[in-house]
C-alpha cells in the first residue's frame, strides 16, 4: 500500500464514529433519493412514453346519444384548445356481463367460471380499431380482433375464458359475444371492442347508444386545465348532452398513484439527507483537519505534496461516504419491490425494479457532491504552511465568547451550567454546525411526526363510514353443495345473488336490546355512466341513518331529499365531477339522473362510489339493493350475546349476524409509515451522531481546560452538566426554528400524496400538529442536542485529569 | 497532614512510576519535592492531589484517605482540601482574573458574597486588585502565578500543590513567587513544591526529598537559612539518609 494509501486508512481508522456517521448519513440521502427517483421513473415514464407511442387522448367525452346527434358530437373537434380529435365512435356504457356456459374452466373446488358474474363493459366501435394509428390506438395483448357481429374483444376478463362467450345479462335476450380477444386502451375509454355489426346487435337488444369523442389539446397538463378544456368541449355541444368525460390524469393516477404518492414525501427526505451529508462530511473533514494540524505539520515535513494531503483528507471522508452510497443504492432498490408490486403492467413498459440509470446518477451525483464538501478543507489542509502546523499543533484560539462568559459569570446558576452556556459563543461557527444538525433533526422529526399521524388518522378514517360497524348483518350465506349459490359469484342484480330486506331487517334489529344504531346498504348494481373503467365503480343505496359512523363531507352535504346523491371524493375526482354536477347512473339499462349534493371521504371497497338514499331508486322504478346492515351496540353490550338474541330476529329473515372485517389498515400506508419511521430514524441519528462528532471535536480542544477545571475541583456530574449545557441552548433555538419548517414541509407533503391517488384528505386526517404533539417537537431539538452531546459528556467526565492538564 | 505508605503506581508493564514510596508531611510544612524527568514527582504529585491513584499502597491527606475517593469524591476532596499551581499557570484563557480566582468557591457552592469578600482579600493581599478584571493572557508570567495563587486559595486548602511554579518564570517573577509561598508557609500553609531545581527546594522548603526511579533515593531537611538563600547557589542542604530516615 502506498504511503498516501497508509494515511487514509489510518485517518479512518482513527475516526470509527465519524465514518459510521458519513456513512449512515449518505445511506439515507441515497435510499431516499434513489427510491424517490426510481419510483418517479418506474411509474410515470412507461405511461408518458406509451401516452406518446399510442397517440393517446387527453380527454374523452361521452354525449348522450338522445341530445346530440353525432354531426354535433363531431362539431366539437373545433372547440376553443383543441389540437386533435376523433369520433364520434358509437359507444353503450357499462353492460353488465356474466360469464357465458361454455367456459366450464374450473375456478374452485366444484365451481367453474359459467354463469358467474363479471365486470360491467363499455363496448365501442371503430372502423379504425387496428389501424394502428390515429388517436387512442387499442392494444391488442392476446388473441385476434373481432372479424364479425358475434366477437368482441374485452379488457377485463378471466383469461381462462378466452374464446369463450360474454353475455350482457342486463339487455333483452341477453346477447352472447364470443371473447376473441383482449385489448386495452391506456386512457380507459372502453374496456369492450367489436365490429360496427356486433355493436349493431347490442343497439337492437336493447342497449342505449351514445356517442364518444376523443381530443388532444394545446394545454392538458393539470386537471385544472383538462376541467377547463373539458368545459370548452361542453360549451360547444347542446347544452346537457355532455354525459361523463375522462382525463388521461386519471388514468395516469390509476395507473401510477400507490407508487407516486411515497414520492413527494421521499423526496423531502432526499433533500434533508443530502444536506445533511453534506453538512456532516463538512463538520467531520473539517474537524479532522483542524485537529489534525500536527500530523498535516508531520506529513508535509515527510515529502507530502500539498495535493497529497488534500487528497488524503477528501479520502476519508469518500471512503466511508462511499459505503453509505452503495449500501443506499442496495437498500433503496430493495424497499421499491414492495412500493412497486402491484404496479400496473399494462403500459408495456413498466417494472417492478428501478432503472439502471437511477440507480447510477443518483450516488454518482452524490458522491461528487460529497467529493466537492471534502475538498473545501481538504484543500485547506494541503494548504497550511509546514512550519505554522508544527509549531502551533492546533488551532489558534480566537478571543470570542468573553463577553458572553462574563454575562453567563453573572447569572444566577450553578458555575458549571453558566459555563456551558457562555461555551458556544466562543466558536460560534461550530456552534452554528451544532445548530444546522439539530435543526435538520428537528425537521426531520417534526416532519416525520406529522406524517405518521397524519397516516395514523387516515387509517382511523378507513374504519370510519361504511367500514364503521360492531358488528354486520348478511343474508344467510346458502352453502353451494346443498344448492346455494356460491357467494360473490353472480353481480348484483342477478337473481341469485340474496338481498337483505331492508325494512324488515330495520325493524327487527330496532327491536333487540343493545342496537344502538344501525343503517343498511349495498351495491346497487348500477353503473355510473362517465366513470372511469379502470377501476371498479359502484353505486350504492343506503337505507337508514349513517351519520353516526363518522364519514367526513370534504365538500356540500348529506342528501336530504329524492334525486340527491353523494360522490366519494376519489371518484369525483376522477370524473371532474363537483357539488351540484348531475351523474347519470344505469341499472340494468334503466338511467337515472342524480344531482350531486356532496363529496364524501369515503375509503370503503376502492373508494370510488356514488351514495344514494334507497327512496330515490325506488322513486324512480330502480331496485335499491341492501346487503348489509352495520351496526352499532350500545356501550357495555357484550357482542355475542347480542348476536345470540339478535339471531333470533334475524333468521326467519334470511339475515345473519357477522364480524366486522372491513376497514383494515391500508397496506400501502403500513409500508409508507414504517418508510417514514425508518428514514426519520436514520436522519435523526445522523444528526444526533453529528452533534456528538462536534462536542468530541469541542471536547478534545477543550480537554486541557476540562483538567483545569477539574484540578479545581469540578465533580463528573458537573463536567457533564456543562458540556451538555454547552449545546442545549443551540438546541432549543434549533428545534424551535425546525418544528415550523417541519411543519410546513408535511403540510407540503401529506396533500399531495393523497392527490396522487385522487384523494382530497379531509382536515380530520391533514390536521395532524395538536399541542400535546407541538410542545414536545420544540423540545425535540434539546432532546436531539443532548443525545448528541451525552457521550462526549460522559468522556468529558472520565477523562484523566492529570492527562489533561498535561495536553497543550 | 500527609502520609503515604508504600505507595506504588504502576503504568502497563514497565517499571513503576512510583515504586513503594512511604512519606509523611506535617501540618505546616514545606516540602521539596526534587528529581529528573521521569523520576517520578508529577506522578507522586498526582496521587496526592487525587488526580490518580496508586496501584498499591496508601494515601491519607489530612486524614482523607485518598486513594478510596472515586471521580466525584476525588473532586471534591480537591475543592476542600486542596489547592493547585503549576508550571504554566493552567489559568482559563476566558475568563477574567477575578472569575478565574472565583471558580472553585462557585463549584464549591460557597455564597456570592462571601466568595465576593474572599477573591478580593486575596487578589488585595497577592498585589493584583488592579487587575481584577483583565484577562491572564495580559498580564506577565509572575501576575499570572499570583492569579493561580490566588485561585488555589480560594477555598483556603489544607495543602497547596505547587508543581514548578517558576519553571515557566523569568528570575526576577521566580524569585517573587518564591518569597509569596515563604509568606503562606510562614502563616501556616502546609505546601508541597515539586520541582527540579534545587536552589529553589533548599530556599523554599523546610525538607527536600529526592526522587530517583520513582523511589525516594534521598530526604534531606534545610538549615535555617531558608528564605535567605540565594536562587542561585546550591542549597545549603544537609543529606540525612534515604527515605523515611529523618523524620
Amino acid at each position: 500500500m502506498s504511503a498516501l494509501g497508509k494515511v487514509v486508512r489510518s485517518g479512518v481508522g482513527r475516526r470509527r464514529v465519524q465514518s459510521f456517521v458519513m456513512a449512515l448519513t449518505t445511506l439515507a440521502a441515497v435510499t431516499s433519493s434513489v427510491l424517490s427517483l426510481g419510483l418517479l421513473t418506474v411509474v410515470q415514464s412507461p405511461f408518458d412514453h406509451a401516452f406518446a407511442k399510442r397517440d393517446a387522448a387527453h380527454l374523452a367525452v361521452q354525449f348522450d346519444g338522445a341530445k346530440a346527434t353525432a354531426a354535433q358530437a363531431a362539431a366539437t373537434a373545433h372547440a376553443a384548445g383543441v389540437t386533435e380529435a376523433a369520433g364520434p365512435y358509437p359507444i353503450t356504457t357499462a353492460l353488465d356481463s356474466v360469464i357465458g356456459p361454455d367456459c366450464t374452466e374450473s375456478i374452485g373446488p366444484g365451481m367453474t367460471f359459467a354463469n358467474t358474474a363479471a365486470p360491467p363493459v363499455t363496448v365501442t366501435t371503430r372502423p379504425n380499431l387496428t389501424a394502428g394509428t390515429g388517436l387512442d390506438q387499442i392494444v391488442l395483448d392476446q388473441g385476434a380482433w373481432p372479424t364479425g357481429p358475434n366477437q368482441i374483444v374485452l379488457n377485463n376478463w378471466p383469461s381462462d375464458c378466452l374464446g369463450k362467450s360474454v353475455v350482457f345479462s342486463a339487455l333483452p335476450g341477453k346477447p352472447s359475444f364470443k371473447v376473441v380477444g383482449f385489448a386495452n386502451s391506456l386512457t380507459d375509454t372502453a374496456t369492450g371492442w367489436t365490429t360496427a355489426d356486433g355493436f349493431a346487435r347490442l343497439t337492437g337488444a336493447g342497449a342505449k347508444t351514445d356517442a364518444q369523442m376523443l381530443y388532444r389539446f394545446a394545454a392538458a397538463g393539470t386537471d385544472a386545465r383538462i376541467a377547463a378544456d373539458r368545459q370548452a368541449v361542453a360549451a360547444a355541444a347542446p347544452a346537457g348532452s355532455v354525459e361523463g368525460a375522462q382525463s388521461y390524469l386519471t388514468a395516469r393516477t390509476q395507473a401510477t398513484g400507490n407508487a407516486k404518492s411515497f414520492v413527494p414525501f421521499l423526496i423531502v427526505f432526499g433533500v434533508l439527507g443530502l444536506f445533511l451529508s453534506v453538512l456532516i462530511i463538512a463538520i467531520v473533514v473539517s474537524g479532522a483537519v483542524v485537529s489534525g494540524i500536527r500530523r498535516i505539520g508531520i506529513l508535509k515535513s515527510l515529502g507530502f505534496t500539498p495535493g497529497q494531503v488534500a487528497r488524503a483528507y477528501a479520502a476519508q471522508a469518500l471512503i466511508p461516504a462511499t459505503i453509505g452510497v452503495v449500501g443506499g443504492t442496495v437498500f433503496g432498490n430493495l424497499l421499491a419491490v414492495p412500493v412497486l408490486k402491484g404496479t400496473s403492467n399494462d403500459l408495456g413498459a413498466g417494472g417492478a425494479t428501478i432503472p439502471v440509470w437511477v440507480s447510477l446518477l443518483v450516488p454518482l451525483g452524490t458522491l461528487a457532491i460529497v467529493a466537492l464538501t471534502a475538498m473545501i478543507p481538504a484543500l485547506r489542509a494541503g494548504r497550511l504552511p509546514a512550519v505554522q502546523t508544527l509549531v502551533v499543533g492546533r488551532a489558534p484560539r480566537a478571543e470570542r465568547g468573553r463577553a458572553a462568559q462574563r454575562l453567563a459569570a453573572r447569572l444566577p446558576l450553578p458555575r458549571s451550567i453558566s459555563l456551558g452556556l457562555a461555551q458556544p459563543f466562543a466558536r460560534p461557527a461550530r456552534t452554528a454546525l451544532v445548530g444546522a444538525a439539530v435543526l435538520f433533526g428537528a425537521v426531520s422529526v417534526t416532519f416525520a411526526m406529522g406524517l405518521e399521524t397524519g397516516f395514523s388518522k387516515f387509517q382511523d378514517q378507513r374504519g370510519a363510514g361504511f367500514n364503521a360497524a360492531s358488528l354486520i348483518v348478511v343474508p344467510t350465506s346458502e352453502d353451494p353443495e346443498q344448492g346455494g349459490p356460491p357467494g360473490g359469484m353472480y353481480g348484483p342484480n342477478d337473481p341469485r345473488t340474496p338481498h337483505l330486506d331492508a325494512a324488515k331487517v330495520s325493524a327487527a334489529l330496532a327491536s333487540v336490546p343493545g342496537t344502538k344504531a344501525a343503517f343498511g346498504w349495498g351495491d346497487s348494481g348500477a353503473s355510473v355512466v362517465g366513470a372511469p373503467t379502470g377501476d371498479m365503480t359502484t353505486v350504492d343505496t343506503v337505507s337508514g341513518d349513517f351519520s353516526w359512523t363518522g364519514m367526513e363531507l370534504i365538500s356540500g352535504r348529506w342528501y336530504s331529499g329524492p334525486g340527491e346523491a353523494v360522490i366519494s371524493d376519489r371518484l369525483a375526482t376522477a370524473m371532474g365531477t363537483h357539488v351540484g354536477d348531475a351523474v347519470t347512473v344505469v341499472q340494468e339499462g334503466e338511467p337515472l339522473t342524480l344531482k350531486i349534493v356532496g363529496v364524501a371521504f369515503d375509503t370503503h371497497d376502492s373508494g370510488r362510489s356514488v351514495l344514494v338514499d334507497s327512496a330515490t331508486f325506488a322513486a324512480a322504478g330502480l331496485t335499491p339493493r341492501i346487503d348489509q346492515f352495520n351496526v352499532e351496540l350500545a356501550s357495555g353490550v357484550s357482542g355475542p350475546d347480542w348476536a345470540a338474541s339478535a339471531a333470533v330476529a334475524l333468521s326467519p329473515l334470511h339475515a345473519d349476524v357477522d364480524s366486522n372485517q372491513s376497514g383494515n389498515a391500508s397496506n400501502v400506508v403500513v409500508v409508507m409509515s414504517a418508510l417514514v419511521a425508518t428514514l426519520s430514524l436514520m436522519l435523526l441519528a445522523v444528526a444526533a451522531l453529528g452533534v456528538l462528532n462536534t462536542v468530541v471535536q469541542d471536547t478534545r480542544e477543550r480537554i486541557h481546560d476540562l483538567g483545569i477545571f477539574k484540578a479545581l475541583g469540578m465533580t463528573p456530574r458537573q463536567t457533564v452538566a456543562m458540556v451538555l449545557t454547552s449545546v442545549a441552548l443551540t438546541g432549543l433555538i434549533a428545534g424551535l426554528i425546525g418544528v415550523p419548517i417541519g411543519t410546513a414541509l408535511e403540510k407540503a407533503t401529506l396533500t399531495p400524496m393523497g392527490n396522487a391517488v385522487g384523494m382530497h384528505l379531509p382536515p380530520s386526517v391533514t390536521d395532524t400538529y395538536s399541542l400535546g404533539l407541538v410542545l414536545p417537537l420544540l423540545a425535540g431539538g434539546v432532546v436531539i442536542a443532548l443525545l448528541g452531546a451525552l457521550l462526549p459528556a460522559g468522556w468529558a467526565a472520565r477523562s484523566r485529569t492529570a492527562t489533561a492538564l498535561r495536553t497543550e | 497532614m500527609i502520609d503515604l505508605r508504600e505507595a506504588t503506581k504502576k503504568y502497563d508493564d514497565g517499571p513503576p512510576a512510583l515504586a513503594g514510596v512511604t512519606l509523611s508531611v506535617a501540618a505546616g510544612e514545606c516540602l521539596a519535592v526534587l528529581g529528573h524527568s521521569g523520576s517520578g514527582k508529577s506522578t507522586l504529585l498526582n496521587l496526592i492531589a487525587g488526580l490518580d491513584r496508586p496501584s498499591s499502597g496508601t494515601v491519607t491527606v489530612n486524614g482523607t484517605r485518598v486513594d478510596r475517593l472515586g471521580e466525584a469524591g476525588s473532586a471534591k476532596y480537591r475543592r476542600a482540601s486542596i489547592g493547585m499551581i503549576f508550571q504554566f499557570f493552567n489559568l482559563l484563557d476566558d475568563l477574567t482574573v477575578l472569575d478565574n480566582v472565583l471558580v472553585p468557591a462557585q463549584l464549591a457552592g460557597m455564597g456570592k458574597a462571601e466568595a465576593k469578600r474572599r477573591s478580593a482579600e486575596l487578589l488585595g493581599s497577592l498585589g493584583i486588585d488592579r487587575h481584577a478584571k483583565a484577562y491572564p493572557q495580559r498580564l506577565s508570567g509572575g501576575q499570572r502565578q499570583r492569579v493561580a495563587v490566588a485561585r488555589a486559595l480560594m477555598n483556603r486548602p489544607a495543602l497547596l500543590l505547587a508543581d514548578e511554579p517558576t519553571g515557566a518564570l523569568d528570575s526576577h517573577s521566580a524569585e517573587d513567587v518564591r518569597r509569596l509561598l515563604l509568606d503562606l508557609n510562614a502563616e501556616g500553609q502546609t505546601i508541597l513544591l515539586v520541582t527540579h531545581d534545587v536552589a529553589l527546594a533548599a530556599s523554599t522548603a523546610h525538607r527536600t526529598i529526592e526522587l530517583v526511579d520513582g523511589a525516594v533515593a534521598r530526604d534531606v531537611v534545610n538549615d535555617a537559612a531558608r528564605g535567605d538563600a540565594s536562587l542561585t547557589t546550591p542549597a545549603n542542604a544537609a543529606v540525612t539518609g534515604p527515605a523515611g530516615a529523618v523524620r
